[in-house]
């Protein structure tokens, strides 16, 4: 579904992402972590566009998509949540899923998708959102009035708005308490069930080892280990990058 | 009573000239060119019909049309800058247009005379009210019809999907962007729609004032553009409404006998405004409140401010 082909990028003489090549299959929850400042968010920013690579690709789909601007990713079915989440706070939450509804209907059915209510199929699709993210009932709150939480599933479904194949999880969990981590997780697997993939970026290890189905790791820009949960947890290299050695671990 | 016309008819222009505004600064724009576009559809619609003997809506159309070509021009370039810089843009944009309608001239003869844009003694007889025998209350009721017609597009598109991405546009352009949302086809179409209101808004203009010039598009009309959405909060059309009702009625004509003080009590109005209700005065909890507004507004939590903490 998503493939990192020799994916670097640079900042001066910082090689943030070095060489990058990782695979994300089609209907899996890939887990993406490293310690930080291991170019985990690089690597997301790369994918969704918002940074260029210095070198390397991104295929999506078996398509070069490393040209492409973030909206044009999103259209062919890439979406991405954010670490520090960025809903549009003045909206209400039935409009931040509208807004990230991507029209892809082509002639009449595009215009009144666009400049008219809308037809009946996708506002029911985005009420089944608002249902799967437990906010049916804030549907006309404002994004910004909602709680913690509440604007952590809102992200989620936005990006599910979108129609996407592919997300991009990025530190889903950060700042959750242990119960709204479980309701995190069970989420995730649903989505999964619905027909997506999922490339989770965390760094809560509870949640990658319970979630994910195989687990990248990631330090000073480079794979260091790939496998599943089981086997990156006995590898010898992710045990000294998390542990801390004095020797940068080598792929 | 033909005081008040006038005033009717000056509220009905500037209120044009506010929701041109309006559509801009939605998608969190602040543009100062709104003032160049009202002088292309001025001079358009006045040439059409008075050089030409166009028909009146005709020459207003096409003043819209070619302002909203313009518009679409520059919302291109000026994607590339935003804020102040943007601020800056569009201000020298403005600039250029004033100065092209200072140089321009295009006199052609008329069984009236020669008519056409002179240069920096403005662009005279545009008479097509006068001499098709309007009256002032049919002048006033044609302006106000067309700005009913606006404000019931306007609030059709903000209904619609192309009005929420373009609020979701100002929000956040990096979400909006990773949300699927086309941030150049976001914003050249505002600039554009807007573009074309404040053209219509300035051919008005041209045949209600009959007598034009490069000074009647200078900064302060574009600031007046801007300040209405801004002071009447962009959550709603009335807000605009009424701020152009409260300066043009009230601080500009109601406030005449205070003299040239007024244009400072426009600009403490304006600080005032930013300092006591940033979102506008008719705001969503005043609009909610008056029946105008959609969105249920609560006091703003503190839990926004959790998150920034990881698990290592």
């Amino acid at each position: 579904m998503l493939e990192l082909k020799n994916l670097s990028r640079h900042f001066g003489g910082v090689k943030a992402v070095d060489q990058l090549e990782l695979t994300v299959r089609k209907g899996e929850i890939l887990g993406l972590i490293g310690p930080n400042g291991s170019g985990k968010s690089t690597t997301v920013n790369l994918i969704t566009g918002v940074y260029q690579p210095s070198a390397g690709s991104v295929q999506f789909k078996g398509q070069d998509i490393s040209a492409l601007p973030p909206h044009r990713r999103t259209e062919l079915g890439l979406a991405r949540t954010f670490q520090n989440i960025r809903l549009f706070g003045q909206l209400t939450v039935w409009q931040n899923l509208w807004a990230a509804r991507v029209v892809r209907e082509a002639g009449w059915a595009g215009f009144r998708e666009r400049w008219l209510s809308g037809a009946k199929a996708a506002r029911e699709q985005a009420e089944e959102l608002l249902v799967f993210g437990d906010l049916a009932h804030k549907r006309d709150m404002l994004a910004a009035n909602l709680a913690f939480g509440e604007q952590r599933r809102l992200e989620l479904i936005r990006a599910a708005a979108s129609g996407a194949e592919l997300l991009l999880l990025d530190e889903p969990a950060a700042g959750m308490n242990a119960e709204e981590i479980q309701d995190l997780d069970s989420r995730i697997r649903r989505l999964r069930d619905q027909g997506r993939t999922i490339l989770l970026i965390e760094h809560h290890m509870e949640l990658v080892m319970e979630v994910c189905d195989r687990v990248a790791v990631l330090n000073f820009g480079r794979k260091i280990a790939e496998g599943t949960p089981a086997e990156v947890q006995q590898d010898a290299q992710v045990r000294a990058a998390y542990l801390g050695t004095d020797e940068p671990a080598t792929a | 009573m033909d005081f008040y016309l006038g005033l009717a008819q000056v509220i009905g222009i500037h209120t044009l000239l506010g929701l041109s505004a309006w559509c801009v600064l939605h998608t969190g724009q602040v543009s100062l060119a709104q003032g160049g576009f009202f002088a292309i559809g001025a001079y358009a619609a006045g040439m059409l019909t008075s050089m030409w003997g166009w028909p009146l809506a005709a020459a207003l159309a096409t003043g819209a049309l070619m302002a909203a070509a313009v518009a679409v021009a520059v919302g291109f370039p000026a994607l590339r800058v935003k804020g102040l810089m943007l601020v800056v843009a569009t201000t020298a944009f403005a600039e250029i247009v004033r100065l092209f309608f200072f140089n321009l001239q295009w006199r052609v003869q008329t069984p009236a005379g020669p008519v056409g844009p002179d240069g920096s003694l403005g662009f005279g007889g545009i008479r097509y009210f006068p001499s098709n025998g309007w009256t002032t209350l049919q002048v006033c009721i044609l302006i106000w019809v067309l700005v009913a017609a606006v404000m019931f597009m306007l609030w059709w598109l903000d209904r619609s999907r192309v009005g929420t991405v373009w609020r979701a546009v100002g929000e956040d352009e990096l979400a909006a962007q990773s949300a699927g949302i086309n941030l150049t086809a976001a914003k050249v179409s505002a600039f554009g729609i807007g573009g074309g209101i404040a053209g219509l808004a300035g051919g008005v203009f041209a045949h209600y004032a009959t007598h034009i010039e490069h000074s009647n598009f200078s900064i302060l009309l574009a600031t007046f553009a801007i300040a209405y959405p801004i002071i009447g909060g962009l959550s709603s059309l009335a807000g605009t409404l009424l701020a152009v009702i409260f300066i043009q009625g009230f601080l500009t004509e109601g406030l005449r006998f205070i003299g040239d003080w007024r244009s400072l009590l426009f600009g403490v109005l304006i600080v005032v405004v930013m300092l006591v209700r940033p979102s506008g005065f008719l705001n969503r909890s005043l609009g909610r409140s008056l029946g105008l507004g959609r969105a249920t507004a609560t006091p703003q939590t503190g839990d926004a401010t959790r998150g920034a903490s990881t698990h290592a």
